[in-house]
């Protein structure tokens, strides 16, 4: 069953359109990869699906529910979680502290002014155990800021996972990242991603190829090919679009 | 032509040279806040400066022409070094280190004049030619409103010129919108910066070297026109030469008109039209930002 | 710094702010109050400024919405209690704030302070206009201050300026105590989060606009409670509550005192207060020396009296100032 669809996902800015009648279909428990060269439109799908824009066109399918042009908030209650491409964390506040927020988030606790946060034990013990899993505890109380690159970026995937969200979407989670903190990312990935739908947008063929069960090639602004690694390895369309421009 | 249309045009005339010096103060404002994004709240201080400075060398010189020559640059010169030696050491703390640091040079001047000038009114004198009426077309103008208008209009057309139409121009609008992009180009940024705020701060001279024959030069002098200064820039757009000019001329006539058809409301009006505005457009009316 | 040790001190304070009025008499008991109300004031802007990160140029506005409500209160409703008068002060400034929320919580930055500036502006005019309403230029003064009682127990007479600094204090220290509360809260660390990354909290699942509005809310009640005791206090609102310079001190306050500390606030509230004291006694030109001042902690200070403390600290004890 298909868990996240789009139908005829259209959109343009100023008249310029980045995407054009994309149908995505990604499968519950599916690891999906979105492929394609620089300006494909890859990130801009990513923001139609996770409520940044909405949609000039087509729709969003999330669970059964049409959820086009929903807001982000909307999207993460519904059991969406985001990652950025360039690191967004609360740079002032410490790891745990962003973790924290996304932990009050997903047990629904937003407008209260009744207890002191520091003081809720459960919620501490659950950041603190993410902290732990994610191999963070070390930095438990240095500001985002003030992280490695690698470790910020740990963050930054965490937060979008600390939701606990159905499905995460990842963009680049490597980007910028040296071979062994990709290494690293990619372990990091894999576990805490178990049993979750994940769609990640990636350049590193390497980290598509040891992630992915099923690719999704977008190329200016329309879907290409879509189909498992094997398949997409051996379509011909694709390497043509991607000669010159990268090595698959 | 009947009195009442004489009026009328008498009142717009008013209205107009009001407008025009508060366009010469505003331009200078929307330079330094709209264009550069230095919030400066001692753009108007600086034009009540130069006022007290042009009735010291009027009396010293006798000459009202000396003074209009001498006090803005002075007044320049005098942001210039506040610019160099004060404001680029809290850029990095953004529009509230800018706040805090013009609010309290605001004090210092407003303080610093009245301890060397003294609170009373001191009067400024223009040249004989310039003061009475002159007959136009059968009709009664002011001359020394009609040279404020002159005036403005000139260094209007000016500014303009050199804004968009000279490379210089050129420069300081890419240095304005994107600095570290031109100063990888090799132009010398934070040069460029100190002129475009000298450059303001000696229009808000020449403003307040103009406004003071009529006016008078006093302490509070930089109060309310200050204020209808950034309500102009505010409502114009930030950075827009012509959103200042339109606002301006708009703020002096609903002023001179206001005051004649609804006295009491009159003052309330730019700020009913503040508000609107800028609920409406956030980045006022010709900005192309927030 | 252990739990007992918090409390000794907390308990010093208290028997200072008691004593306090039979130490220096009644001429410093009303600096006090006054300090107390700018204190309160400064945080509530501190709320939006160094919680949430949203400059504004008009929080005057409450504090003037407050003290006029509560001095029209009681011009016009006979045996009105002091407490409601204060209460009302309050709920008008939330009310106010509720109307200005749906134009406001969409703004950030330069916009965000300058629409403030001219609602502040539009109410400083239209109090000086109203004059059947507002007495204009005179303001409002000389309305009855009722007593503080409670019925058929206690009554105390509230033109006593040393009963009026108890009254004071007990409300300031409740108001000041429940805004800290309110920072420690789960709410309170959603707004440390809009100040820092205001899109992320979107995806973290918090709705930002509805949170900025109920931030502004808090910001603008607690302001109006400033204004309505400083208007207790001085029998007496005047248009230049709503002047753009009661805008701004709060903000000098906060860059003062340190805007990174809840405390900061009530540091510069008190800074303010002893240098117009002391140099009220040396000079008439106080405000050439707070430019000054102004100048200097910006330029070498920015992080305020909080973050000198902090460095000294760090410096002398060789470790990480705490804020």
């Amino acid at each position: 069953m298909n868990i996240l669809e789009t139908r005829g996902l259209t959109h343009d800015f100023e008249g310029l359109k980045v995407i054009t009648g994309v149908d995505l279909q990604v499968a519950e428990g599916e690891r999906h990869a979105i492929i394609g060269p620089n300006g494909a439109g890859k990130t801009t799908l990513f923001n139609l699906i996770t409520g940044t824009y909405t949609p000039k066109g087509g729709k969003v399918i999330f669970k059964n529910k049409d959820v086009t042009g929903a807001r982000p908030h909307q999207m993460v209650r519904l059991g969406m979680g985001r990652s950025f491409q360039i690191t967004s964390t609360f740079s002032r506040l410490t790891a745990f502290q962003n973790i924290r927020m996304a932990v009050l988030s997903k047990r629904g606790i937003r407008f209260n002014i009744f207890r002191f946060v520091d003081k809720m034990d459960d919620v501490t013990r659950e950041t603190d155990e993410i902290l732990k899993r994610i191999n963070l505890d070390g930095e438990r109380n240095i500001p985002a800021s003030g992280l490695s690159y690698g470790k910020s970026r740990s963050l930054e995937i965490s937060m979008a996972l600390a939701t606990d969200p159905e499905v995460v979407m990842l963009d680049e989670p490597t980007a910028g990242m040296s071979v062994d903190e990709t290494h690293y990312a990619v372990g990091l990935i894999q576990r805490l991603t178990e049993g979750k739908t994940m769609v990640i947008i990636e350049h590193d063929m390497d980290v598509v190829f040891s992630l992915a069960d099923r690719i999704t090639v977008l190329h200016h602004g329309e879907i290409l090919a879509s189909g498992a690694p094997g398949e997409i390895r051996k379509n011909p369309k694709v390497k043509e679009a991607y000669l010159g421009e990268m090595e698959i | 032509m009947d009195a009442t249309t004489a009026m009328y045009v008498a009142q717009g005339i008013h209205g107009l040279a009001y407008g025009m010096v508060l366009f010469l103060l505003a331009s200078g404002l929307t330079l330094i806040f709209g264009m550069m994004g230095i919030l400066n709240m001692a753009h108007a201080s600086f034009f009540m400066l130069s006022a007290y400075f042009c009735y010291q060398f009027q009396i010293w010189t006798g000459n009202f022409w000396l003074a209009l020559l001498f006090a803005p640059v002075i007044t320049g010169f005098f942001g210039i070094l506040v610019e160099r030696f004060l404001l680029r050491k809290v850029q990095r703390l953004g529009h509230i280190g800018q706040l805090i640091l013009t609010a309290g040079l605001g004090l210092i001047i407003l303080e610093g004049v009245k301890v060397i000038w003294g609170t009373e009114s001191k009067p400024v004198l223009v040249p004989t030619y310039l003061q009475g009426l002159v007959n136009l077309a059968g009709m009664e103008y002011p001359v020394y409103r009609l040279f404020i208008i002159g005036i403005s209009l000139i260094l209007l057309i000016i500014l303009s010129l050199i804004l968009y139409k000279t490379r210089l121009g050129m420069v300081v609008r890419a240095a304005v919108s994107d600095a570290d992009m031109v100063n990888a180009l090799g132009i010398n940024v934070p040069v460029v910066f100190m002129t475009v705020f000298g450059v303001g701060t000696w229009m808000a001279g020449v403003a307040g070297v103009v406004i003071s024959p009529i006016l008078t030069v006093f302490p509070g002098l930089a109060d309310q026109v200050g204020m209808d200064a950034f309500i102009v820039v505010c409502v114009g757009g930030f950075g827009s030469i012509g959103g200042a000019l339109l606002v301006s001329i708009i703020c002096g006539l609903l002023n001179s008109y206001g005051v004649q058809f609804f006295s009491q409301l009159a003052p309330i009006l730019i700020f009913i039209f503040m508000v609107v505005v800028l609920t409406i457009r956030p980045m006022g009316l010709f900005g192309e930002r927030e | 710094m252990n739990k007992g040790f918090k409390w000794i001190l907390w308990g010093i304070l208290i028997v200072v702010l008691i004593v306090y009025p039979r130490l220096f008499g009644i001429y410093y008991t009303n600096i006090l109050v006054e300090f107390g109300i700018f204190a309160l004031y400064a945080i509530s802007v501190n709320l939006l400024l160094g919680y949430t990160g949203l400059l504004t140029f008009g929080h005057a506005i409450f504090f003037g919405v407050g003290g006029y409500s509560t001095a029209l209160a009681l011009t016009h409703i006979q045996g009105l209690p002091l407490l409601a008068s204060l209460l009302i002060g309050f709920l008008s400034a939330v009310l106010f704030a509720l109307i200005l929320c749906p134009m406001v919580v969409r703004l950030s930055g330069t916009a965000f302070a300058m629409l403030h500036l001219a609602f502040g502006l539009l109410m400083y005019v239209v109090t000086l206009k109203l004059r059947g309403i507002t007495g204009g230029e005179d303001g409002i003064g000389g309305f009855p201050i009722p007593p503080f009682s409670i019925p058929g127990i206690v009554s105390i007479d509230m033109t006593d300026p040393l009963m009026f600094y108890y009254f004071a204090m007990i409300v300031l220290v409740i108001c000041i105590s429940f805004l800290w509360f309110f920072t420690k809260t789960p709410f309170g660390q959603i707004m440390v989060g809009i100040r820092d990354n205001a899109d992320r909290i979107d995806y973290v699942g918090f709705k930002v606009s509805h949170s900025k509005a109920l931030i502004y809310i808090f910001a603008g009640g607690f302001a109006g409670v400033a204004g309505s005791i400083f208007a207790l206090f001085q029998n007496l609102v005047s248009a230049d509550e709503f002047s753009v310079l009661n805008s701004f001190a709060p903000i000098m306050i906060i860059m003062v005192g340190g805007i990174a500390s809840f405390f900061g606030p009530i540091f510069g509230a008190g800074i303010f207060a002893l240098i117009a004291e002391l140099t009220s006694r040396y000079t008439e030109r106080v405000e050439l020396v707070m430019g000054l001042i102004l100048i200097l902690v910006i330029m070498y200070a920015p992080m305020g009296f909080l973050g000198l403390v902090n460095m000294a600290r760090a410096r002398f004890f060789n470790k990480e100032g705490a804020s």
